[in-house]
């Protein structure tokens, strides 16, 4: 067994020497394709949504449950994904997962209701994705240690190119074989996430289970601390991890506004279609150079992660805010110059958003950790973007929905601030427990991957 | 002026004049109480300018059209009015220039579906303004077809804009061959189901078959004519998107055999070099086996089980001692 200098770990990120590349170059591909076929396909949906209000003759607002439903299902099943990948096999999981998803495009192709898209779209492929992301971005977080933040923005980029390429080729499916043909192609589609869950190495069990049988006690208790043990539910007792949470939370408020109403904000304007379409696709390309160009930047190690997350959250906080101050000028450029600053730091903070729960929670409770998060932020999701309709709805134009939003990206920045030993120069030590898991499961990690 | 002086001769010859018809003789203007009225004007910045008017019924249409001339002209000039091209009697006046500015004014009297086509005001040879009358158009459908499965229902939908006014009614229509056919719903109700609402139609085609294919005509009717467009439906089975289907699962099935057997292949050779490595290993003499234990051993008359030979026992119980030990 190797020993485990104590000041080894101190370093940014406290992981002792681990693995970095190779094979999870490899993880970070299939991260790629992944996360552009979770997310990038539930982008790209908007198409369908025109044939359905006309097929079923429903409303605009029932129509877009069913992507509400999805996103919700991914967000609230993360954990489910993050504890069976604890106790059994995230291969098998993500194959899974995978195979969830596609199955439910492919139900969907024979709806006759509304209801029935509800449940295939949204709740079976809901169930599909949460499976998949989360433990595959909790794989990749593993495979490496000093580029972690690089690997995860360059998986990350996909959304954004894949929004570029999904709008067409759906565009294009659905004139070529109506919206039920279509689904069942992406349904095909989204099977490809298989062998991707397939390129993860199979890992053998990791021996906490016995440490909790161990215990001793009732057989329901025993398989309930090992359920909460799965889940990390001991996470939520953490003060750091909780306020970390909390922060995601605030910042999962406001994010997702400006991709919402910006098109709307800047027709209101008085920019023509093509004028606020253009400043929406020069923000994807700005936040997909910001997922790059602050992974690497991360990587260099100068900064602490959390410090540069505070710093790209409340950029981002800012510029939100300056985006309809911009347009009270009327000015043009103004505007795309504000969302391409927004897109820069949006994209920015995305992955150092992840890299920084290792440091929260420690490295072998990340599976978890990012299980909790996604469940925890889905409420902020399903509540930030009707309360910024409902206050430009109320005030009669965007400057208060933006600047609201602006405003809980910054209380994000400021929730940071709070947490344990925010103001040193390196990272805070772990609690007790979680040190002595962390050494135990790195070195089993170790043995197993020989 | 000259209209009163044409009207007297016309009672001097006492209606036996053989009247030429040069241009088109409009019907004099008078006020219908029941028709609507409408204002169209138009400020000339060029020298031409083209407007659409959509005229949904009969109605009394004013045309104005003002025009600025540029340049220092002091001359009079013509203004007349054509339709279609054609002069229009009695429409010839001659304007000043007041303030580099004149105006044109007439009031039309649209009854039925010849009055509609294209009005013209002329301003000498210097300017003109034209109002295009026409019945309102449908929104563009778009042009790529409608497509549809056996067996499923589909959708076809008509409307007018918003700012046009509403028909009074929509038909549909079928195409047969080089005829349009008429859909009534009374001939086959499970079949067809027109929806009219306002400003839009629906037209519901239920339990599609392959001769479902083809032209559907929406008309869209108004009191004074007709709008017609089209739209194409086009019927397929399930094995047209079947096909892309099955070759991506195809795709995956073969990705996924290709990694396990690459993999089964690498541990397999990994499995070759370890099996190799624990070979060499055991070909060394085993000195940590005769390493004395950490702990005391006890010596083997404090167990309760006799054994025939207390060395080996003494030594079984160091190496289990020492197991349990680590």
């Amino acid at each position: 067994m190797a020993s485990v200098r104590p000041g080894a770990e101190r370093r940014r990120g406290g992981e002792a020497e681990g693995p970095d590349g190779g094979w999870g170059w490899v993880l970070v591909a299939a991260l790629f394709v992944s996360t552009s076929l979770v997310f990038g396909l539930m982008r790209g949906l908007g198409v369908f949504f025109v044939e359905f209000v006309q097929y079923f003759e429903e409303s605009a607002q029932a129509i877009s449950w069913i992507s509400s439903t999805g996103l919700a299902a991914q967000q609230f099943f993360s954990p489910l994904g993050a504890a069976l990948s604890n106790a059994y096999d995230t291969r098998l999981v993500v194959m899974a997962g995978g195979c969830l998803a596609g199955f439910g495009f492919i139900l969907a192709s024979q709806a006759t209701c509304l209801l029935h898209l509800y449940l295939t779209m949204g709740l079976i492929s809901g169930l599909g994705w949460g499976l998949v992301f989360t433990p595959m971005v909790a794989t990749v977080m593993a495979s490496f240690t000093r580029r972690r933040t690089f690997a995860l923005g360059l998986a990350f980029s996909s959304i954004g190119l894949a929004s570029f390429t999904f709008n067409p080729l759906f565009q294009f499916l659905v004139e070529t074989y109506a919206w039920r043909g279509a689904l069942l192609i992406l349904g095909g589609l989204s099977l490809n996430i298989v062998p991707c869950g397939a390129l993860i190495r199979s890992r053998r069990r990791p021996k906490r289970p016995a440490k909790a049988d161990a215990e001793g006690g009732s057989p329901c208790g025993g398989v309930l601390r090992r359920v909460a043990s799965y889940l990390e539910l001991s996470l939520l007792c953490e003060r750091p991890y909780l306020t970390y949470t909390l922060a995601i939370t605030f910042l999962n408020v406001g994010y997702f506004v400006p991709y919402v109403h910006l098109v709307a904000h800047s027709r209101h304007a008085g920019f023509s279609e093509y004028q606020a379409a253009f400043v929406v696709s020069a923000a994807g390309v700005t936040d997909i150079l910001g997922r790059l160009a602050s992974g690497w930047f991360s990587d260099l190690g100068r900064f602490r992660l959390i410090h540069l997350l505070s710093v790209w959250t409340a950029l981002a906080g800012l510029f939100i805010a300056l985006l309809p101050v911009s347009t009270l000028w009327g000015s043009y450029a103004g505007l795309v110059a504000v969302s391409l600053l927004y897109g820069f730091c949006a994209g920015a903070l995305t992955s150092l958003a992840f890299t920084v729960v290792p440091t929260v929670a420690g490295a072998e409770r990340v599976m978890g950790a990012l299980g909790l998060v996604q469940l925890i932020e889905s409420c902020a999701g399903l509540l930030g973007t009707p309360l910024s309709g409902l206050l430009r709805d109320v005030t009669g134009d965007y400057l208060a929905s933006f600047v609201v939003s602006g405003s809980f990206l910054i209380l994000s920045t400021l929730t940071m601030a709070t947490l344990p030993h925010y103001f040193s120069r390196t990272d805070p030590p772990l609690p007790p427990n979680a040190e002595a898991r962390r050494l135990s499961s790195e070195t089993e990690r170790m043995n197993a991957t020989h | 002026m000259m209209q009163a002086s044409w009207m007297l001769l016309l009672l001097a010859w006492g209606g036996h004049a053989n009247t030429k018809t040069v241009g088109q003789t409009l019907p004099p203007v008078e006020p219908d109480v029941h028709l609507l009225a409408d204002v169209r004007s138009v400020v000339l910045q060029g020298k031409s300018h083209t407007d659409k008017v959509d005229v949904p019924g009969p109605m009394n249409l004013t045309l104005q059209c003002t025009w600025t001339a540029n340049g220092n002209k002091t001359l009079n000039v013509t203004g007349y009015w054509l339709k279609d091209g054609r002069d229009i009697d009695n429409s010839h006046v001659t304007l000043r220039l007041e303030n580099q500015q004149v105006h044109l004014k007439r009031t039309f009297l649209i009854k039925n579906e010849e009055s509609l086509g294209r009005y013209s005001c002329m301003f000498g040879n210097e300017a003109k303004a034209d109002f295009i009358l026409a019945v309102p158009h449908i929104s563009d459908v778009r042009d790529k077809p409608v497509v549809s499965y056996v067996g499923d229902s589909v959708v076809l939908a008509c409307k007018v804009d918003d700012r046009k006014p509403e028909p009074k009614t929509w038909l549909w229509f079928r195409a047969n061959g080089t005829d349009k056919e008429q859909i009534t719903t009374v001939a086959e109700p499970q079949k067809y189901q027109i929806k009219n609402a306002g400003k839009a139609t629906k037209l519901h085609v239920h339990n599609l078959t392959r001769d479902d294919s083809g032209l559907f005509y929406c008309a869209a009717v108004f009191t004074i004519g007709t709008a017609v467009s089209h739209l194409e439906l086009k019927v397929i089975t399930i094995y047209e998107p079947l096909k892309p289907f099955v070759t991506i699962v195809l795709e995956v099935l073969i990705l996924v055999t290709a990694i396990l057997l690459f993999e089964r292949g690498q541990s397999k050779k990994s499995q070759v070099q370890e099996a190799s490595e624990k070979e060499v290993a055991n070909a060394e003499p085993p000195a940590t086996n005769a390493e004395p234990p950490a702990i005391n051993v006890e010596p083997p008359t404090s167990t309760s089980s006799a054994t025939p030979s207390g060395e080996s026992n003494g030594l079984e119980k160091s190496s289990s001692a020492r197991q349990r030990k680590s």
